[in-house]
């Protein structure tokens, strides 16, 4: 397949040059909420007299992204991920610093801007509801100007990789979750955009749609070229797609990486879950350190160093009564709330 | 441009079939108070000869002319638009390439049109067998030269429900504002009565608003009750309500699309 990323070359077009697609220079934002005390009288004196809070929800952040380059984009709940790609997509006005993508300054909004970027978020955006999803499909051909030649053969190479096959042709809100990811997918690359951001696009899929969502994503990046900025909650979606990771916690970042560095500084570790028969009251302490909690199976939770965790099983299993065990790997926000509040 | 019209109309015109049972809920819904009304004054003007000069048929035929005006040149954005606006859904439409109002919101809302109409021709005829009209003042030139104005009292009417809408920008309150300037609608664009039977002070007002626009004119041209220069009159004004409305159309959506840049949503 060839494909053209300079369709419509303009004076700011960037080609694939090494000069940078995205640039961004101490960008912050800061959101102003209200808040009050529960409680009738803290009501009637919020009634008069509002209190606002500063969330500073991104802080100064500065990175630059090449051509082609694939970066994840990482944090917990509420790091500023989504702030920071709505204000690169130009939903978000920021309150200082400055962002320029494809030469452009994406708050401003331009047509031409827009028609060379895509903004891929949650389940619900680019899709009609109560109409087969090959009618958006249309309906974005003309919104982008799309030749029908040109459409059509990105519309049978999105096909291909995607397997849209008959479910572009039901209602979208009779589709699954992930038929639906595919076809918000598709929708948001008909005018193939030489900048992607993705915004948790593996969030609610199951294991195997999320695996075919990120050989999609590693496909359309090797045949196209487009640069792509995505975040996630899942390790796995990085380690499968991303050389580099940038790293933000409180609004701030973190770490602008090679994914293989960042291994190395985070010493890697392993959840291991085990469900002791009834009346066992014994400490964990011994093998690992304890996580607090357990889950709804009465698992206790220890962590372990990845590189030790057959011989803490086989202890385990040889010491105790051991019910159901399991090894999973830990959350995102605990590796980074280890790596980075250390 | 057109392109996107025609394929936006496909996609609407479908959506709209998903709804149809809603639609013929909201048209029955609509149709109540102007089929009250119609019986009412007709009985009235029955019983006594004439109302302020204004006999029974005249009745008829300014309410069912309104029932189709109305139809023409009223507006739902508020119901299509705003809620967009406060569960942040439009930031999807905000990053395509073409205007969410100017172009989507005003294709659903001319598709909305063309399905009620559809429902609505066949309670006309019934309504015109019930009532047995006399629309002996109704011309093919009355029918023309009001077309325009029925065009122009739909843009004044859109634009001004499309900046009413946007105030959900700032307001969660928008919906009650709507409700007062559907209210001020009802009172000054000859929906309830024909304009000459409100009280001086109404009529006065009326011709200092651009709601006479939205229905009483486009009716009066109609039925022929208007003189050559009454209609140019109402022309020239519509034009200027019409830049108006524009012009307070584009300052509050790019303000608010400002501000919901700023706080997110």
């Amino acid at each position: 397949m060839n494909y053209n990323p300079g369709r419509s070359a303009t004076a700011k077009s960037v080609s694939m040059t090494s000069e940078p697609v995205i640039v961004v220079e101490q960008l912050s934002k800061t959101y102003q909420v209200t808040e009050r005390e529960g409680g009738f009288a803290a009501a009637v004196r919020g009634f008069f007299r509002r209190q606002y809070r500063d969330v500073h929800a991104v802080q100064q952040v500065s990175f630059r992204i090449a051509p082609g380059e694939v970066v994840g984009f990482l944090g917990p709940n509420g790091a500023g991920k989504t702030t920071t790609l709505k204000m690169l997509s130009g939903l978000l006005h920021p309150t200082s610093g400055s962002a320029q993508v494809l030469g452009f300054t994406p708050w401003q909004l331009r047509p031409s801007y827009l028609r060379s970027m895509t903004l891929v978020m949650g389940q619900r955006n680019r899709l009609a509801w109560d109409i087969p999803a090959a009618d958006s499909f249309l309906l974005n051909q003309a919104i982008y100007r799309l030749p029908d030649d040109e459409y059509q053969r990105t519309l049978a190479e999105l096909d291909e990789l995607l397997e849209l096959g008959p479910i572009m042709r039901k209602p979208v809100r009779n589709l699954s979750l992930g038929e639906r990811m595919k076809c918000e997918l598709a929708a948001g690359l008909l005018h193939r955009p030489r900048v992607l951001f993705l915004d948790e696009p593996t969030i609610g899929l199951d294991i195997t749609a999320q695996a075919r969502i990120r050989a999609f994503l590693q496909e359309y990046n090797r045949r196209t070229g487009a640069t792509i900025l995505l975040t996630s909650h899942y390790m796995a979606d990085v380690t499968a797609l991303c050389e580099r990771v940038i790293i933000i916690h409180h609004g701030q970042l973190k770490y602008d990486g090679s994914l293989g560095d960042l291994s190395r500084r985070i010493a890697p570790f392993k959840l291991i879950g085990v469900a002791l028969g009834e009346a066992v009251d014994v400490a964990l302490d011994a093998y690992g350190a304890p996580v607090q909690g357990e889950d709804d199976s009465g698992k206790r939770f220890i962590q372990v160093p990845a590189g030790d965790v057959t011989a803490v099983t086989a202890r385990l299993l040889a010491d105790l009564p051991v019910h159901d065990i399991t090894i999973t790997e830990p959350p995102i926000e605990d590796v980074i709330e280890r790596a980075f509040n250390a | 441009m057109l392109r996107i019209f025609q394929r936006l109309w496909q996609v609407n015109w479908a959506e709209q079939w998903q709804y149809r049972a809603n639609l013929v809920m909201y048209l029955l819904y609509w149709l109540v108070s102007p089929v009250v009304y119609l019986a009412v004054w007709t009985a009235i003007a029955d019983a006594q000869g004439s109302v302020n000069g204004l006999t029974a048929n005249d009745f008829v035929t300014y309410y069912m002319t309104l029932l189709i005006v109305d139809q023409l040149t009223s507006e739902i954005t508020i119901h299509i638009f705003g809620y967009k606006i406060q569960d942040g859904t439009l930031s999807g439409e905000l990053i395509r390439p073409v205007h969410p109002i100017l172009t989507n919101t005003l294709v659903n809302n001319v598709a909305f049109k063309a399905l009620t109409l559809l429902a609505l021709i066949p309670v006309w005829l019934a309504l015109g067998l019930l009532f047995r009209p006399d629309f002996g003042s109704v011309t093919l030139v009355n029918v023309l030269l009001a077309a325009p104005a029925v065009a122009l009292g739909f843009a004044v009417s859109f634009l001004l429900g499309a900046a009413l809408t946007c105030v959900a920008f700032w307001s969660t309150r928008v919906w009650s504002l709507y409700e007062l300037y559907a209210g001020l609608v009802v009172l000054f664009s000859g929906q309830f009565v024909p304009l000459t039977l409100m009280p001086a002070p109404v009529q006065a007002a009326a011709q200092f608003l651009p709601f006479q626009l939205f229905k009483y004119i486009p009716i009066q041209i109609i039925l022929g009750r208007l003189t050559p220069a009454e209609i140019i009159t109402s022309y020239l004004s519509g034009v200027v309500w019409l830049a108006a409305a524009a012009l307070l159309f584009r300052a509050v959506w790019s303000a608010g699309v400002k501000r919901f840049s700023a706080v997110g949503a």
